[in-house]
């Protein structure tokens, strides 16, 4: 049957039909959306853009399908498709059956029956997704009252209620008259699931419903999802990029690369068994939270093919390391792999691959880099960075005319910290803890600021003259996050590399030199200096943002969320670029993140803030394996695993609510409002909490801290900031999926 | 989502050709090639520099001058002797047109262009600086707009200010007064552009890599306005243009016996039907000049905008590819 669709109908016209009817009656009665051959096209003056070609899937009611690729293989319109959302210009073909009915080619009008009712959707965005005008309340309501003409006003008010509640918003009944702005990001998606599942609907489609929110977040929305999953019994297709996000909760997953379904298969099979290199360089590609070995990670070259020629190979052969003649004869169709029934793969050496392939040898992952500084001890080593009890409060001002002073931020409260040669350091937390204005403290580098910061060597408070610091900016560079924005579109990369050198007052013939050097150096072309930023994909704009921050040989190098914005195979060759920099050159990162894999992967010392404050501070691996603080845990136990396994047995502290406001931060421990640990705590012990502020502590090489060595180090490199780090943790904020063999420590 | 990944292959295949060549093409060579690909401003840019050239060389094709009066051709029609015929007092139409184009021309260029760059730099200036610089520097420009422009020409250029008539003459002291009053719409505009660039982040990588402020400026901002201040700069010659012939017509502008076109239009406008050739050729002139500018207009708006989506065959590609995988993620 596959080999049928792959041909597409494009060749086969006649047969299209019939085959569409064979393919419904093979179609699993039981199944609650068939998805039969699915093509959507789209017309453009230079062509026609296949975006989604030939996607088949049936989904089981009350199971969950993941689809998972890189942007561009056609996730999200495959989703749009058959929601039935895509614009009238895209052209959709194929059958799409729910419950047993047609939805394909219905109009608008007949769609907006299932719409909402029997389909729902959660969308990416949850900030843009609500209307600003109305109250959430109302949009529940909307949600209800269209599908439910009959329902009476207060059956519709106390179904929302109901709703809010399910979603976990705490005083539900108040927060119906609330607006949108009201809320915050995670607060707006729950509301946005609410009025998804408001008419019970049979299939919920999710498109990266948590890529926009912190990660101690997403883990309380995908709370609320499988919540909602729960009490509905909807199946839902989970879209994402992400393959910790639905290791956990799908049952089945569908790889796509260009507009195909690549390998779909059960979820042990597809993470423990995949069989497509391309599934292969995913899994390869993420940093893991949980395993501190140091290995690089697997890039995938190149990138996706144009949709608007039809591939006539392997579309993922001019990427794949295992590509060979074969592979371009032709597209491989999905075929079924040795081993479980379900698990099919569109690779011709599927045979061959497998769980036992390690895909380091299959993707030539480079060797892990060792830099001249890892032989010595860190205690020996200089230091590039120094932050001494760096603050900075912003007034909280009211009122239009007289401006009252009515409290203060404190986005920076008290920084300490230093940075060797040749060492990582990272700084994580949730949006909102100081991670970035603690960076740009850094770089403003001004006398009057409070607190000492030194740049090798160099102090903020003798900075007066231009001079010291034109020489504090050739130690210290920047990479930013969006890799687009860092750079001047009216630049060609030359001028852009070309500016740091002519400010250091380099003469044109070196600086040409050097840009040349620069390129080979962050693996671009050299002849590509004449090209504009917007003809590099993301990855090599990331790779110019790099090579400027490099061009006058810092010594240190500050990375503002430097892969956030990448997609997952092209952030693995930012990232082992990053490392092998860093060996080579010597240098010294100043890395912020709030993706605590890539921190892990990268760091060697990472600091954990929280509201302006350090609450964890130490060695990565000693930070991430022993967490003390709270806080830490939490954040740690937040990141999804790409591990199916792990996922659905671990047991996760979920936090309540959202950062503080600024003004409600208690007058002790910052992270009291929100602690597990403070919760479970005696009233007594709670009073001490509240009223002290829990200093910076060396980690005691105590037999209570379950430290893997054995022996005894006079001082761990780990400080943290908590009176009872081995307190039990709440109850209720503690979640374990299915029922798993150990339980609370 | 934006989509990151997304790679031009007409770029690509652009570079293909380029490999192996160690060339470091200059960005003007780009700008001008693809000014050159828009035909329609490669015409207007070509009617425009010929009317310039006339306004300088044409003057040597006839024996007549602007001054000279021919007492037995008056208010003439055109003829061998007189290319455009006379006018009512015997002067030579065509001498007139001529030195009455250069006198257009000249006054559209200098106030075009200074105005606008007088703006961008004010204007990115007020933007780099914020705080109590932009706020004195908002109050003059605020202050500047309130002023009645046309009183001012009128006064400056007839009642009042002798000693500057006497000293300058009348076209010179219009540039002058046009200048004053045609920067500031344009210096708001871009003030408001360069405060929102100034939260790009490569302006902040300048910023940090230790760039100087005037060269943020210079390098950074005003490039980026770049198809703006272009945009900015035709319509400014061509406003300027209009307003001396607006001015002009009136009385208030250019006096005799400086001539521009406005001087020619006003004066005939009585006698349209009388003496048709008096209005028609000054107006066609005029209509020529302001015609070519808005012609090129477009082609250098899109020469020096990189996102542009109509400059030339490659770029094109890449807009579109754009939309549709906007539509598509």
């Amino acid at each position: 049957m596959s080999s049928e669709i792959a041909a597409g109908p494009v060749d086969q016209p006649q047969s299209a039909v019939e085959r569409l009817h064979i393919a419904g009656l093979h179609a699993p009665a039981d199944a609650i959306l068939s998805v039969r051959d699915m093509n959507v096209r789209f017309n453009t003056e230079n062509g026609v853009v296949h975006a989604v070609r030939g996607v088949d899937f049936d989904l089981m009611p009350g199971k969950t399908l993941g689809i998972v690729g890189e942007s561009g293989s056609g996730k999200s319109v495959t989703s749009l498709a058959i929601m039935g959302l895509l614009p009238s210009t895209a052209e959709v073909t194929g059958s799409v059956r729910l419950k047993g009915k047609e939805l394909l080619g219905l109009s608008d009008k007949a769609m907006c029956e299932y719409r909402g009712n029997e389909l729902a959707m959660v969308f990416q965005d949850p900030l843009s997704s609500l209307t600003p005008v109305y109250t959430v309340g109302n949009q529940i309501i909307e949600a209800l009252t269209i599908h439910n003409p009959t329902m009476s006003k207060q059956a519709k008010e106390a179904r929302a209620v109901e709703l809010l509640a399910m979603v976990g918003i705490p005083s539900p009944k108040e927060r119906l008259r609330a607006f949108p702005h009201e809320f915050s990001g995670g607060m707006r998606q729950r509301v946005m699931i609410a009025i998804a599942i408001a008419n019970n609907p049979r299939v919920l489609i999710a498109d990266e419903p948590t890529t926009a929110l912190d990660v101690t977040i997403q883990a309380q929305v995908l709370e609320v999802l499988h919540t909602a999953q729960e009490e509905t019994g909807a199946a839902v297709v989970m879209i994402t990029h992400d393959l910790g996000v639905v290791a956990g909760m799908a049952d089945d997953i569908m790889v796509m690369y260009a507009g195909r379904p690549v390998e779909t298969g059960a979820v042990d099979d597809i993470y423990y068994n995949p069989r497509m290199p391309y599934t292969m360089g995913l899994l390869g590609a993420v940093p893991r939270v949980d395993v501190a070995e140091k290995s690089s990670l697997v890039p995938i070259e190149g990138m996706p093919p144009n949709l608007i020629h039809t591939p006539t190979g392997c579309s993922f052969a001019p990427r794949c390391p295992l590509a060979a003649d074969a592979c371009l004869e032709g597209e491989p169709a999905l075929a079924p792999v040795p081993g479980p029934a379900a698990h099919r793969a569109a690779c011709i050496k599927s045979g061959s691959l497998g769980g036992d392939v390690d895909v380091h040898d299959v993707f030539a992952a480079p060797p892990v880099p060792v830099s001249r500084f890892d032989a010595i001890p860190r205690e020996e080593r200089s230091t590039v960075l120094q932050l001494k009890d760096v603050r900075k409060h912003f007034p909280l001002t009211k009122g239009a005319l007289l401006k009252r002073r009515i409290g203060t931020v404190k986005a920076v409260d008290g920084l300490s910290f230093d940075i060797r040669e040749g060492e990582c350091f990272s700084i994580v937390g949730e949006s909102g803890s100081g991670k970035t204005t603690t960076l740009l403290e850094i770089m403003e580098f001004h006398k009057d600021q409070d607190g000492e910061v030194v740049i090798g060597g160099i102090s903020n408070k003798q900075a007066a003259d231009g001079k010291t610091r034109s020489a504090m900016r050739r130690e210290l560079q920047m990479v930013f996050q969006d890799p687009t924005g860092a750079l001047d579109p009216r630049f060609t990369v030359y001028e852009v590399l070309a500016e740091p050198l002519q400010n250091a007052g380099m003469n044109k013939v070196d600086t040409k030199k050097r840009i040349m050097e620069l390129m080979k150096l962050v693996g671009l072309q050299p002849d590509h200096v004449n090209r504009f930023p917007n003809q590099f994909s993301g990855g090599q704009r990331q790779r110019i943002g790099i090579a400027r921050a490099l061009a006058v040989n810092p010594k240190l190098v500050v990375l503002d969320e430097p892969v956030s914005a990448l997609d997952v195979s092209v952030q693995a060759g930012v990232i082992n670029l990053l490392d092998k920099l860093r060996a080579e050159l010597g240098l010294s990162y100043l890395l912020v993140a709030h993706d605590l894999s890539v921190v892990r992967h990268i760091s060697n010392r990472v600091a954990v803030m929280y509201l302006g404050k350090i609450v964890e501070i130490g060695e990565v691996d000693r930070v991430f394996d022993n967490p003390r603080h709270p806080y830490t845990r939490a954040l740690l136990s937040a990141i999804p695993v790409p591990d199916p396994q792990l996922e659905r047995t671990r047991e996760r502290i979920i936090l309540r609510g959202d950062l503080p406001s600024p003004l409600g931060t208690p007058k002790g421990c910052n992270f009291a409002t929100r602690c597990p640990v403070f919760a479970a705590l005696p009233a007594a012990k709670q009073e001490k909490c509240l009223t002290l502020e829990p200093p910076l502590e060396q980690v005691a090489p105590s037999p209570a801290a379950r430290t893997l060595a054995a022996d005894p180090l006079p001082a761990l490199d780990q400080r943290f900031a908590c009176f009872f780090p081995d307190g039990e943790l709440d109850e209720d904020m503690l979640v374990v999926h299915e029922s798993a063999d150990h339980h609370a420590p | 989502m934006t989509n990151l990944n997304a790679v031009d292959p007409a770029a690509v295949a652009q570079d293909a050709h380029l490999e192996g060549a160690d060339v470091v093409i200059g960005k003007n060579t780009i700008i001008f090639r693809r000014f050159m690909r828009n035909k329609t401003a490669v015409a207007g840019l070509a009617i425009f520099l010929a009317l310039t050239v006339f306004s300088f060389v044409g003057g040597y094709f006839t024996q007549w001058d602007k001054q000279t009066i021919d007492p037995f051709n008056i208010g003439m029609p055109p003829s061998a002797e007189h290319y455009l015929g006379t006018s009512q007092a015997g002067i030579d139409l065509y001498a007139m047109t001529v030195e009455g184009t250069r006198i257009s021309i000249l006054i559209g260029l200098i106030v075009g262009l200074v105005s606008v760059l007088v703006a961008a730099v004010y204007g990115c200036t007020m933007a780099y600086f914020g705080g109590k610089v932009d706020k004195v520097m908002l109050f003059i420009l605020e202050a500047l707009i309130m002023m009645p422009a046309l009183l001012v020409v009128a006064v400056a250029t007839s009642g009042g200010g002798e000693g500057l008539r006497r000293d300058l003459p009348s076209w010179l002291l219009l540039i002058i007064v046009l200048l004053v009053f045609s920067w500031m719409g344009t210096a708001r505009l871009i003030r408001s552009l360069s405060m929102s660039l100034m939260q790009r982040d490569f302006v902040k990588a300048a910023q940090y890599m230790g760039v100087p402020a005037r060269r943020i400026v210079w390098r950074h901002l005003v490039p980026n306005i770049g198809s703006l201040l272009v945009l900015d700069i035709t319509r400014g010659v061509t406003g300027a243009i209009l307003a001396e012939v607006a001015f002009s017509f009136i009385g208030i502008g250019i006096k005799v016996p400086d001539v521009s076109l406005g001087v020619l239009i006003g004066g005939a406008t009585s006698q349209v039907q009388t003496f048709p050739w008096m209005f028609w050729v000054p107006l066609t002139v005029m209509f020529l000049l302001t015609g070519s500018l808005a012609m090129m207009n477009d082609g250098l708006r899109d020469a020096f905008d990189p996102s542009s989506s109509s400059s030339g065959s490659a770029k094109k590609r890449t807009a579109l590819k754009a939309r549709v995988k906007g539509n598509a993620s």
